[in-house]
């Protein structure tokens, strides 16, 4: 019969796929393998190609990665941190996650040798996220802070507070030239960062020193009237509530931008230099405006981690350290544009570095009084609730929106709160 | 290609025979009848056990458990906090704004899809049943809607919606579709639409393959208008099928995940009670509060099958008296 | 597509105007076509579009037009060259098929059962069964995802194959019930009566008539188990066992600001085409599948 046939084949085919995918499987187990987990950097493949030689043949570290959006990064390694997976080894974390996988008992501490490497020339903002309740679970990888760009054919000086910027922008609508402020007004991280600077701009706090308590005080309100402001005088992008990092970094670049201002990450530099050569001969830098005076902005970047299920936690330390070493932070900036955290890579008189990365003088500036996002467990669920609530922007209704995050910010402290 | 084409219409009449092949086949002997009944029986049990203890793990018991995890607080990053709560997370949860949106999202995500389902459905299963060109090739393209997998027609819109990459945004001259509020429910309802209306059609045409077509030609030969024919004989031979149609598509729209998780993932308060859930359980690691909501979800579906066998009576599936499954 | 064997006739041809007859034949042929074409651009548009997708350079990826306008094979290229797709495919493959093949098998013995044996319960197992066709699939997830992780299932390919089973068997019993009850029994006891063994008349007659009838429930079976994406993406974590739909969600661009547009298209076409060709060879038992198990009662 032709169907008993088919069957037979179905089965074989089952059957040759199962011993396939064994096979596939156990593959490669001649050597000793540290996991690496961490995000999609376009030339991270070389540094680490580079750790490698360095274990000369003791192991041999191999990139697993993450997806790009932060969320996705975390939510993979948390179900298998949960699961008490053995395969990852060395974690990539955004410089937020710390408290909160400290805290689950999935980091292993850096202690003795491996801690004062891990510390030593760190400047201290980064420093700060890799550290919970005293002790070090993480050595930092990079740093990262928001900087203005701006065209100098626009706006020959750039703004120094928002204020300034604000009426610019109007200005310059009204003359009919280039006058959007692009930022990530997506409700996702990136519109917490953003009002994380704006809050730290204004001397305000969202939380508590410990992290324990809400406070959203005057600072904090006055920040939602501005970023309603902002978000409601014609002056963003139609589709900020659907920009993120790249849409933001996209919108400048586009060849009929109308943008005059982006405020994001430096690597939008080297992006500018291929994406659109003729407008990067014109792309300066600046600091991210502020209130009085320049922006105290808020801190990203991403920490190294060695899990506490690891089975060769001696290595993994061993190989985040070269992982994140100041030969391997100056080549990331060079190529990935990602800040160093260490601070005798920012040197002037490296003409290489220099180059590549001349926006560095204005990184270490911000980095001197930057904010550092608040500090605990819950992160998570603070950070959702947080750009839950600040959707979308123009909608902001600063009174009552402080008082919708004072109550369910005060829950998700909790964990008892429910996530949207 | 003949397979394609040959489209026979036995469907009608293998139904209308179904009762009396069901019947119980005749006993081989007086003597042997109370032997025979046992054994039967016997056979009968055995050969559904596996299937009855496999559905059971998997669902009896996971349910009882998450009852139970429902009664607790246990967030997985406080792993030495965990203890038991009684009703506290489901006060939370019902006393929180976020879920109550959420369910407003979903029962109207369900009702407005159902609804231009069952009328698209309706209109596909008239032209797959009637048409006289190429029936075959109608009937087999509005198969690959059913049968592709809803995450990739979920891609497949979002880009076309999107505003970097979309013809459809492009189109439409819209900034950005997918992050305002209505606009992305109302694309979130076309994928929904698109990809379960064949479903709907196919289920619907079975019903109209039990309409008696002397009946219709009696009917126009009366003077019925089309509408008349429709509304006056096909819709009553229909109901069942329809109302089938009904409760499977409702209680599979309520639990719609796959195309909110890519389209919105459920940004500006798109977010379903499922998507809801995998967030509190996933990202959130809460297992008190995600298996909470497991079970109010389970308890919301129970009503909505309830109310349909309810108003509807005897003619959902299930209840059927004849016994002849 | 030639048709003629299905030509309605309606019944006011019956008169012998012929030749009114058949221009009001074509008028009604041409206005089918229209509707043909309808159907056609409904249900292919977002199929051509992602296919459409999947060929675009790079470069071209935002140009927002419906069809390319350079044409690449580099998103396939890259898909190729890279495990994370290859073992989500094989993941796919894999347990989709040894879950059909379970829960056809088990589903075949109870829906032999149910539709020719009578025993106490049969009431019971319907009703669950359906019941279980209307589950919430997310109320599982909580419970399943913590019992898998402390019996060491969780990313595993039977970690998957488990929940899959158990939400096919409905679909399988309900098929293959509705399938066994139009099979003329009587023909495996004239077949015994002419002196063959039951083996015999197993193989020879009843077999060959159930065959159909397994073949349709297996193919929807697994289109049930290709298409889940909720627990793939719950219960799996690495691509020890993510399958396809899981793993497109996850694909990165080459770095973390480049959007990987072109690869999941790649990977999405990739994935439909077992559907297509379903489609394409069965399109007759999958109508009559879906239709038999849903219109009683």
């Amino acid at each position: 019969m032709g169907s008993t046939a088919r069957w037979r084949m179905l089965a074989v085919s089952g059957a040759a796929l199962m011993t396939a995918s064994t096979v596939a499987a156990c593959g490669s187990d001649d050597g000793m393998q540290i996991n690496v987990y961490y995000a999609p950097e376009e030339n991270f493949q070389s540094v680490i190609d580079r750790c490698n030689e360095e274990a000369n043949g003791r192991y041999e570290i191999v990139y697993r990665k993450l997806p790009r959006d932060a969320d996705g990064q975390r939510e993979q390694m948390v179900r298998r941190l949960a699961a008490g997976d053995t395969d990852l080894d060395i974690l990539g974390l955004d410089v937020t996650w710390v408290p909160e996988f400290a805290e689950a008992k999935w980091l292993e501490e850096w202690t003795g040798q491996d801690k004062q490497q891990a510390e030593q020339d760190v400047l201290e903002g980064p420093l700060t996220t890799a550290e919970w309740n005293g002790k070090l679970y993480a050595a930092t990888k990079n740093t990262n802070v928001q900087l203005l760009w701006y065209d100098d054919t626009v706006t020959p000086t750039p703004p120094k507070t928002w204020r300034e910027m604000i009426d610019m922008a109007k200005q310059l609508k009204g003359e009919g030239k280039p006058y959007q402020v692009l930022f990530t007004g997506a409700q996702y991280e990136g519109l917490v960062v953003t009002y994380n600077t704006l809050v730290a701009s204004y001397g305000g706090k969202i939380l508590s020193d410990d992290g324990k308590s809400v406070v959203m005080d005057a600072g904090a309100v006055d920040a939602l009237k501005l970023l309603k402001e902002v978000s409601s005088s014609g002056i963003t992008d139609p589709s900020l509530t659907n920009a993120q990092e790249q849409q933001v970094q996209q919108g400048f670049e586009s060849p009929d931008s109308k943008a005059a201002f982006e405020l994001n990450w430096p690597y939008v530099y080297a992006a500018m230099q291929d994406g659109n050569p003729d407008r990067a001969k014109n792309f300066k830098w600046a600091r991210y405006p502020g209130i009085d005076g320049p922006g105290r902005v808020t801190i990203g970047g991403y920490n190294l981690a060695v899990s506490a299920y690891s089975e060769h936690k001696p290595e993994s330390f061993e190989a985040a350290l070269c992982l994140r070493s100041a030969e391997s932070q100056r080549y990331s900036a060079i190529n990935d544009g990602v800040p160093p955290t260490i601070e005798s890579v920012y040197a002037g008189d490296d003409k290489e570095f220099v180059e590549a990365y001349p926006m560095w003088e204005t990184i270490v500036e911000e980095l001197q009084d930057a904010a550092v996002r608040p500090l605990t467990v819950v992160y998570q669920n603070l950070s959702t609730i947080t750009s839950k609530v600040l959707s979308p922007p123009q909608d902001i209704d600063p009174e009552s929106t402080a008082a919708e995050l004072r109550d369910q910010l005060q829950k998700a402290l909790e964990s008892k709160g429910v996530l949207p | 290609m003949s397979e394609l084409a040959n489209e026979p219409s036995t469907r009608s009449q293998t139904v209308e025979s179904g009762p009396a092949v069901a019947a119980p086949p005749p006993r081989k002997g007086k003597a042997a009848l109370s032997e025979g009944k046992k054994a039967e029986r016997k056979l009968g049990l055995l050969l559904c056990a596996p299937a009855a203890i496999v559905m059971l793990a998997v669902t009896g018991w996971p349910i009882i458990y998450s009852v139970w995890l429902s009664l607790q607080r246990y967030d997985l990053r406080f792993p030495d906090q965990r203890e038991f709560v009684w009703f506290e997370n489901y006060a939370a949860v019902l006393s929180d704004g976020y879920w109550w949106t959420a369910f407003g999202v979903t029962a109207g995500l369900t009702v407005v899809s159902v609804v231009i389902e069952l009328v698209l459905g309706m209109l596909l299963a008239l032209a797959m049943h009637r048409t006289l060109v190429g029936r075959g090739l109608i009937r087999t393209v509005s198969l690959i809607p059913y049968g592709i997998v809803t995450v990739v027609a979920a891609f497949s819109w979002f880009y076309a919606w999107d505003s970097n990459t979309g013809y459809l945004s492009a189109l439409f001259n819209a900034e950005s579709p997918l992050t305002d509020r209505f606009s992305a429910l109302a694309i979130i309802i076309l994928a929904e639409v698109w990809k379960t209306t064949p479903f709907m059609a196919l289920l619907l045409m079975a019903g109209l393959a039990l309409v008696p077509d002397d009946l219709l030609k009696a009917a126009s030969m009366d003077g019925a208008t089309a509408w008349q024919r429709f509304t006056k004989v096909m819709l009553p031979v229909m109901k069942p099928a329809i109302l089938v149609a009904l409760l499977f598509r409702t209680l599979d729209a309520f639990r719609i995940f796959d195309n909110i998780f890519v389209l919105t993932k459920g940004a500006n308060d798109t977010s379903s009670v499922s998507m809801q859930t995998y967030n509190n359980l996933i990202k959130g690691l809460n297992l008190g509060i995600g298996s909470t909501m497991s079970v109010l979800i389970f308890i919301a579906v129970a009503i909505i099958a309830f109310i349909f066998i309810k108003l509807f009576g005897a003619s959902a599936p299930g209840n059927d008296p004849g016994g002849k499954r | 597509m030639s048709d003629t064997t299905f030509v309605y006739v309606p019944p006011s041809t019956e008169g012998k105007k012929s030749k009114a007859a058949a221009s009001k034949l074509t008028g009604r042929k041409l206005r089918w076509t229209l509707v043909d074409i309808v159907i056609l651009v409904y249900a292919l548009v977002p199929v051509l579009w992602t296919l459409s997708l999947s060929f675009k350079t790079a470069e071209t990826q935002t140009d927002k037009s419906f069809f390319p306008t350079e044409w690449t094979f580099q998103n396939y290229r890259d898909i190729f060259t890279t495990n994370e797709f290859i073992r989500a495919l094989v993941n796919s493959i894999g347990i989709a098929i040894i879950a059909t093949l379970i829960a056809v098998v088990l589903g075949t013995m109870a829906a032999y059962a149910i539709a020719r044996l009578d025993f106490p319960g049969k009431q019971i197992l319907v009703g669950v069964s359906l019941l279980i066709a209307m589950f919430p699939q997310v109320s599982l997830v909580s419970p399943l995802f913590e019992m898998e992780r402390q019996l060491g299932l969780f990313d595993t390919w039977p970690g998957l194959i488990l929940p899959y089973i158990t939400f096919a068997l409905p679909l399988a019993i309900y098929t293959l019930s509705a399938f066994f009850r139009e099979i003329p029994w009587e023909l495996e006891k004239a077949a015994k009566m002419d002196g063959a063994t039951p083996a015999q008349a197993f193989r020879r007659v009843i077999a060959p008539l159930a065959a159909p009838g397994v073949f349709t429930t297996a193919i929807l079976v697994f289109i049930f188990c290709w298409n889940d994406f909720l627990f793939a993406i719950s219960l799996t974590s690495t691509e020890a066992s993510r399958t396809v739909p899981a793993a497109l969600s996850f694909f990165t661009g080459a770095s973390q600001f480049e959007a990987p547009t072109g690869t999941i298209s790649a990977a999405a076409v990739v994935i439909t085409i077992p559907i297509i060709i379903f489609v394409l060879f069965f399109q007759r038992r999958i109508v009559a599948g879906l239709t038999s198990g849903a219109v009683k009662g």
